[in-house]
């Protein structure tokens, strides 16, 4: 196979059995790699229903087909489980330099099934897989993990860990990988926490192998060109990182504020992207053969908030940010590096803060509940406090690890949550967007920007401009957007690119690699394919039409200032006609000539 | 009027916002006048071959253009014009 490696590697850490298996080719040309691959290795190995922390749970490694080649930001690898937080099938998107590492020792997947006895690590040299003990390096945080297995393995090994916040199974709790990139939503961490493995460290020192050179070349030459070309892929996302989309969204009045209590934070331009590259930036970072380097290392040097790290993005400086009334970038920053370190998603944990904070206002919970933390609007050192808390499990911080979800139900108020099957939403708010609201409402790993980003329409322009206060339309271009994004994730490319390039690239790049001849169309169709997969996943788990559902907030309470001020979210409006674009019946349930379609039919 | 600029027009123009004094009385009157007065880097970011730029973004009271009447979109002296070069994220 090329492009592929065609072998997976499976390690069960209960036996400590270490099997290797080839790639089914037909499996890999319907579901590509990565996030399509792994949910099919869920979908036949493991029950939807069983609970996301037994040993009985999956976790799947995938890079994709494109993962290690030189195509243009083709250096991402997802995590595929049941999620710890949604209960919902889970595929967590990450870039850095790790995936690519993995692929180059000879993987398309690793499936790591069972729970070791004790804390283990594994070591994976090209072929050489070896279950080892962790004991020493638990408890420690990303950095000091990162340094520790280096010293016991290689200096240039590629470390995916979790923190503290994995080891105890916070249910937000990701796996970051090269120190600052994160599998981030849904808490695969607390899976990969639950298997008792605290690392996966590799060196691989072979190569993607290509179909067709020549073909490869030219179609990964036009890619570059055309986002180079772009404005934003080729010069906006560089010079001011995602963080830019904070003073747009403010002024459009679709910027989330005070947990979702109004789309509209008076002083937002202080923690935006320009003022991040003003007073933070130290340089650009892009991932494995990236051209777009929206990274951004940062310093921080005010006393009270020192520190040196990665981000924040976009979400996060929202989360942090306006989501809990602060507009303290320094105070932004440093949480930021504190939830890489400790191994947090940062939109959970802004968004949990966030609810936290509206249940101090409403006196549901108090000073003595918080352990003297003043969850007040605005505090910035309460808000790093309570996110140290959350990586380090004290006090409070055993609370706050539920989620959003969990931590407003145990007070009786579940609808204080801003999030969809128990995933906080992030950084745009669906009252003024239409279309971004039905995504939330639809994606199949609860609510994520990333499974249809609308945002590129509604607000951006790109690739045409719609309408962001319009229902017309929006549940096909929603539909539209996730079967890509979904064929995206799966060939191991990278979101961004989508500024840019869209299915034709893709289908040409994945052709010249693999030599398996891939139309624009099979890309996107390959994309439904997995949608609906994993929409199969959560029926099987449980989960129905009723959870496709936004909070009730974003229904019944308008956004009281800003542009947008008067407008509320109209997704039950546009879910019958979703429902119905997607093939699948009144509720929300694929029809058996859709599946039959797509080859997914029992 | 009120004029806000972003990302690079900050740096083009050298301030994050101003006071338009003089009455234009469409968007693109009062892009003209911001041409004339930045030059070419502010144009660049802003006008293709003269037309608005489909990747620029400039909203009238916090209402998209392109969902007006583009560079036709009327003014008043009492608005807040928002310009935006092209830029993303997610």
């Amino acid at each position: 196979m090329h492009g592929w490696n065609g072998q997976i590697v499976r390690v069960n850490l209960s036996t400590g059995n270490v099997s290797k298996q080839p790639l089914d080719p037909g499996l890999a040309r319907d579901y590509i790699g990565a996030r399509g691959l792994g949910t099919k290795i869920m979908t036949d190995e493991v029950d939807p229903a069983v609970d996301a922390l037994s040993p009985e749970n999956k976790l799947i490694f995938a890079p994709g087909p494109l993962t290690g080649t030189y195509a243009p930001s083709g250096g991402r690898y997802n995590v595929v489980t049941k999620g710890a937080l949604t209960g919902a099938i889970a595929a967590a998107n990450s870039g850095g330099v790790w995936g690519a590492e993995l692929k180059f020792a000879g993987y398309d997947a690793l499936i790591v099934e069972g729970k070791a006895p004790k804390p283990v690590y594994l070591w994976i040299k090209d072929a050489a897989v070896e279950i080892r003990d962790a004991t020493s390096v638990w408890g420690k945080t990303v950095p000091d993990t990162t340094d520790a297995i280096r010293a016991e393995t290689d200096d240039d090994a590629k470390i995916a860990c979790i923190g503290p916040a994995g080891e105890n199974l916070v249910r937000f709790a990701c796996i970051m990988n090269d120190l600052h990139r994160a599998a981030g939503r849904s808490g695969v961490g607390a899976v990969m926490g639950s298997k008792n493995l605290k690392a996966i460290a590799v060196v691989g020192t072979g190569a993607v192998t290509c179909a067709d050179n020549a073909a490869f070349e030219r179609a990964v030459m036009k890619a570059r060109e055309k986002i180079q070309k772009h404005p934003v892929g080729g010069t906006g996302l560089r010079l001011y990182g995602t963080n830019v989309l904070t003073n747009i969204l403010n002024q459009v009045g679709g910027y989330p504020t005070k947990n979702f209590q109004d789309g509209h934070f008076p002083t937002a331009d202080k923690i935006g992207g320009e003022s991040l590259a003003a007073n933070q930036l130290q340089r650009p970072k892009g991932c494995y053969s990236c051209i777009i380097s929206c990274g951004r290392v940062t310093k921080v040097t005010n006393k009270k908030f020192a520190g040196e790290g990665e981000g924040p993005e976009y979400e996060t400086s929202w989360g942090f940010g306006g989501d809990c009334g602060i507009d303290d970038l320094d105070a932004i920053t440093k949480a930021n590096y504190l939830c890489n370190e400790y191994g947090l998603d940062t939109i959970t944990m802004g968004g949990t803060i966030a609810c936290a904070m509206e249940l101090y206002e409403r006196g549901v919970i108090t000073r003595e509940d918080t352990g003297g933390l003043a969850l007040e609007w605005g505090n910035a050192e309460a808000m790093v406090e309570a996110t140290r808390l959350t990586g380090t499990g004290e006090g409070f911080g055993k609370k706050l690890g539920l989620g959003s979800f969990r931590l407003a139900e145990s007070y009786g108020m579940p609808e204080l949550s801003m999030s969809v099957k128990k995933q906080e939403m992030p950084a745009y708010d669906a009252r003024a967007i239409q279309g971004i609201g039905l995504n939330y409402a639809t994606a199949n790993c609860g609510a994520a920007h990333v499974r249809g980003y609308t945002i590129s329409p509604e607000i951006l322009g790109t690739p045409m401009k719609v309408d962001k206060d319009a229902i017309e339309g929006k549940a096909q271009l929603v539909i539209t957007f996730q079967n890509l994004t979904a064929a995206i994730d799966a060939s191991g490319g990278c979101l961004f690119t989508t500024f840019g390039i869209g299915a034709d690239e893709y289908a040409e790049m994945m052709t010249g690699v693999t030599g398996t001849t891939y139309t624009p169309q099979d890309f996107m169709t390959c994309g439904d394919r997995i949608w609906n997969l994993e929409r199969m996943f959560n029926l099987k788990a449980g989960l129905s039409a009723k959870d496709d559902c936004l909070p009730p907030r974003l229904l019944k309470e308008p956004i009281k200032t800003g542009a947008s001020k008067g407008s509320v979210s109209r997704v039950p409006e546009l879910l019958p006609e979703y429902y119905s674009l997607r093939g699948w019946d009144p509720k929300g349930v694929p029809t058996h000539d859709k599946l039959h379609a797509l080859g997914l039919a029992v | 009027m009120k004029v806000l600029y972003f990302a690079l027009l900050r740096d083009v123009t050298g301030k994050k916002e101003e006071e338009w004094r003089e009455p234009e009385p469409t968007v693109g009157h009062l892009l003209h006048a911001l041409v004339a007065r930045y030059g070419h880097g502010f144009e660049r970011w802003v006008l293709k071959d003269g037309e608005l730029w489909n990747l620029v973004i400039i909203l009238v009271n916090g209402r998209d253009v392109r969902q007006l009447q583009n560079l036709k979109t009327p003014l008043a002296p009492d608005d807040t014009v928002v310009i935006f070069p092209p830029v993303g994220g997610g």
